[in-house]
């Protein structure tokens, strides 16, 4: 996690690495199923309220569609259906997680936003290796965080989001013109 | 030295004006590289254009620039002063050229962070055998050779004189302290801050950029500036600025009589022959003007007593000497001048940043306007109408600007290729015409920058493959000039450029015989059967190339599948349409912006797509006796006895809620590239423009959309490619 945040400093100027040195160790928690995810809170944009989305055919079912925020097309997924749990309804209290995952912006639909938490390193576990079988969790979980008594499943969103088909990714970027 | 100040903005200024110049400068020598000679304003232009180059890059320490441009000057010096009529003109253009292109790539190398490290020396010394040859001509034809151009030669810092009452005059002292080094640096630093608010500019010593010894006069004797200007003392003074390195600054407010008599302080007015001599300038010329005509008499009156109190300065030697006072109106009406003064350079994101805003804006202004707490009954809503109706108007206004605003002739691109033609034609001795048509074409700035390489790539080929060499051609009986036609017009949305030589054309045999050494060619098919078309698409295939030689320009084999690549990349296509033995014609298309597009908005189940306009044949109503149902669920419809494939977006995209009759629904005609094919969608909505947004990278690309768009209720319509359907 450390390597993570010192990769993101580098990355980012002077300034902004101040305000994540505030930021860090906070993260934004919601809940997906029946279990408690958390995300580093210097990825969070902000949170906005479900709007309708436009389906785009032929994609992953993850990936719901676009929506319009303030004129920006970003793309939303389905977090429920990324952990590949039972969907779930939508309705006007669901709520979208926008992130900033190396300058791409990405809804997160998620079922409900808990709060924001502050866990400390040492509160923080490798993800367990064996006696689980699902294994497809540790793709994208790259810890636990002990908060008193409950465990957040800690995320990595750029794993979240692009599974492991990255190299495919890269070149779908490459090949979108504007985003130059 | 470029480390002794912040020399940040003064280096991107330095870049930005001299590549302008430059630009300027290139755009005139080709322009008249076919003429005997050039006329006197274009030397006059380029001896200006190179003196500024070199003063600023003198300033900015780049000294193989200086150097090279100084040589330059040398000889439009000479050609200026005493018109001698023997000049080789295609040499001399070669020689500006060749110039030009050693400035343009050190600056490059200055753009990148680099140092300028070229060097000029052997363009220097082609110069010098170049001036010795005119000026050898020009001695025997009985011309007394002109005086050397060494620095001495006056230099002009005129700003156009826009006296009004309300100018004040100043006059302005600088000490800087004894131990400054560089004072002129500093003192040019000064005069450039100013220049920013002057209407008439003069200062002391004058030649404070290539000068060296100026920094001592100015350490010694103090910076003089006279002022024109409409700002108040403590204006000039905050511009000037007390730095580390100056000691003192005085200024004083005098009147405009004062003004015009130069640096002469004092009360000796009656000492200036100012007036008297002044008579051949009509009295009704601006102030300034007179001030410079004045002051150039002042010059030729060498019999003025200097001023007892400074014995070392003449009013002479510091005051702006004009060589000839009648060429002064000339000047300031100088085109280039105009130019600048209607131009500035916004950056393209900034752009992009207030396109998007504006967009935001409509949408915004369609949820005010159609909002439902409008709709309660009862409500006299005329004057909110009329408000919102010049709302509307100012914003349609605003998008139709910022629309203008990204559109760009293609006259620059072009005025690049005519370069090309010229360099490789001259390289390899043919004699090439280049002609341009319609290169005022506009076309969005960033499909600009998309198709200068592929564009240049095409030219290159022309003239170097596709236009025969001189003999050839005479053996063939041609007229013995290659010519080489690069247009450009818009039609159906799309801009059209071609390159079409008169060489020598395609070799469909050649690219056969190589498509099947490299197994490109069916083997069940006889290559009879393959039309031209076909046979010449081989060409844009990576790694083919018929030339066996490899020449400095093409034939590796690496180029036109990069053009196609490149084309296709922005949406164009590229056709090729040969005659052997008697030319080639390469046509882009391309589209004319890829911002905005003229599309038909539909609906299909749920959601809502966009149809660029300009692909669409027709709407029709069909019957359902008027489909084809094949075996194997392919459908064709029989419209006006032409049989369409049909495709139904709903069903081809998986969507729900479609209509699955095709008599409820809207069948289009769609033609790409002479593909027709049917698409039935539920209903039209309406026709629009649309700002076309890409499909976030996250996605992956879909087969049949290009893009998306916000509709007017800030909904997300998906953008359909024809081309992608039709596949």
């Amino acid at each position: 996690m450390n390597e993570m945040s010192e990769l993101k400093r580098l990355d980012d100027s002077q300034a902004a690495s101040n305000e994540h040195d505030a930021q860090k160790g906070k993260y934004m928690t919601f809940k997906s199923g029946n279990e408690f995810f958390g995300l580093e809170i210097q990825y969070v944009n902000e949170i906005i309220q479900f709007q309708s989305i436009t389906a785009i055919p032929e994609t992953e079912d993850y990936i719901k569609g676009l929506i319009n925020l303030r004129g920006k097309v970003i793309p939303v997924v389905d977090v429920r259906l990324r952990f590949k749990q039972e969907p779930f309804e939508y309705n006007d209290r669901t709520c979208i997680i926008v992130i900033n995952v190396k300058s791409m912006l990405v809804g997160l639909i998620v079922e409900k936003i808990a709060e924001v938490v502050e866990i400390k390193e040492e509160n923080i576990l490798p993800p367990p290796t064996i006696g689980r079988a699902d294994k497809s969790h540790h793709k994208y979980v790259y810890g636990i965080g002990k908060v008193g008594n409950s465990v957040k499943l800690l995320l990595d969103p750029d794993k979240l989001l692009n599974d492991d088909d990255l190299t495919v990714m890269e070149q779908a970027n490459d090949m979108t013109l504007e985003e130059e | 030295m470029a480390e002794e100040f912040s020399t940040d903005g003064m280096l991107d200024m330095y870049l930005f004006e001299n590549e302008q110049l430059l630009e300027q400068l290139q755009d005139m020598v080709l322009e008249q590289k076919d003429a005997d000679c050039f006329d006197e304003d274009s030397i006059n232009e380029i001896f200006r254009t190179m003196h500024t180059i070199k003063g600023s890059s003198g300033i900015m320490m780049f000294d193989n620039i200086t150097a090279i441009s100084h040589k330059l000057e040398d000889v439009f010096y000479y050609l200026r002063e005493s018109h001698p009529d023997n000049v080789p003109h295609v040499d001399l253009v070669e020689h500006v050229l060749t110039v030009e292109g050693f400035i343009s790539d050190e600056m490059e190398k200055i753009r990148n962070g680099e140092t300028p490290d070229g060097d000029p020396a052997e363009i220097i010394a082609d110069l010098d055998r170049f001036l010795e040859q005119i000026k050898d001509g020009g001695v025997k034809e009985g011309e007394a050779p002109p005086p050397e151009n060494v620095h001495v030669e006056p230099k002009q810092f005129y700003i156009a004189p826009v006296a009004t009452s309300a100018s004040r005059f100043y006059k302005i002292y600088i000490h800087f302290f004894p131990e400054t080094e560089m004072a002129n640096v500093h003192a040019y630093k000064t005069v450039y801050a100013l220049k920013e608010i002057a209407e008439d500019l003069l200062y002391s010593p004058e030649d404070i950029i290539s000068d060296a010894e100026s920094s001592d006069i100015i350490i010694k004797e103090g910076f003089r500036i006279l002022l024109q200007a409409q700002t108040t003392e403590e204006e000039v003074r905050k511009i000037i600025g007390i730095g580390y390195d100056i000691e003192k600054v005085d200024v004083f407010e005098c009147k405009a009589e004062e003004f015009l008599q130069g640096f002469d302080f004092g009360d000796e007015e009656d000492g200036m022959p100012l007036i008297d001599l002044d008579s051949s300038v009509e009295d009704i010329e601006a102030r300034a003007e007179q001030a410079q005509g004045g002051e150039a008499e002042g010059q030729t009156a060498p019999a003025k007593p200097a001023k007892p109190a400074k014995p070392a300065i003449a009013p002479g030697d510091f005051v702006i000497k004009s060589r000839e006072p009648g060429k002064q109106k000339k000047l300031a009406k100088d085109k280039p001048k105009g130019e600048k003064a209607s131009f500035i350079g916004v950056s393209v994101s900034k752009m992009d940043q207030l396109m998007e805003l504006i967009g935001e804006l409509v949408i915004s202004e369609s949820v005010v306007l159609q909002n439902p707490d409008l709709k309660v009954p009862g409500l006299n809503l005329d004057n909110f109408n009329k408000a919102a109706a010049q709302l509307a108007k100012i914003s349609t206004d605003l998008q139709n600007v910022i629309m203008s605003m990204r559109m760009v002739p293609l006259t620059n691109t072009f005025q690049k290729m005519n370069r090309i033609v010229f360099d490789v034609s001259r390289k390899l001795g043919k004699d090439i015409e280049f002609v341009m048509v319609g290169e005022q074409t506009e076309v969005d700035k960033n499909i600009i920058e998309h198709i200068s390489d592929p564009l240049m790539h095409l030219v290159r080929n022309a003239v170097d493959h596709g236009i025969e060499t001189n003999e050839e051609r005479l053996d063939e009986g041609k007229p013995d000039k290659g010519k080489i036609t690069l247009s450009a017009r818009t039609e159906a949305g799309k801009v059209w450029i071609s390159v079409e030589d008169n060489g020598k054309g395609l070799d469909r045999e050649k690219i056969l015989q190589k498509a099947k050494k490299q197994g490109l060619l069916d083997e069940s098919k006889p290559e009879s059967a393959y039309t031209d078309k076909e046979v010449y698409q081989f060409i844009t295939l990576p790694g083919f190339s018929t030339n066996e030689q490899i020449t400095e320009y093409s034939g590796r084999g690496v180029g036109m599948d990069v053009v196609v690549q490149n084309i296709q990349a922005i949406g164009g296509t590229l056709d090729i349409e040969s005659a052997q033995g008697l030319g080639t014609i390469m046509s882009l298309k391309i589209p004319l912006t890829l911002a905005i597009i003229d599309g038909i908005v539909m609906e299909t189940g749920t959601s809502s797509f966009v149809m660029e306009t300009g692909v669409i044949k027709e709407f029709v109503r069909v019957k359902e006796d008027m489909m084809i149902h094949e075996p194997n669920g392919e459908e064709y419809i029989m419209i006006r006895g032409e049989c369409y494939p049909v495709l139904r977006l709903g069903k081809w995209y998986g969507l729900t809620h479609y209509c699955e009759s095709v008599e409820e629904g809207v069948m289009l005609i769609l033609e790409v590239e002479e593909k027709k094919i049917c698409l039935l969608v539920d209903k039209l909505v309406g026709e629009q423009e649309i700002v076309v947004k890409p499909i976030p990278s996250y996605i992956k690309k879909v087969r049949g959309l290009s893009g998306c768009t916000q509709l007017g209720d800030g909904s997300i319509a998906l953008i359909l490619d024809a081309g992608g359907l039709v596949e």
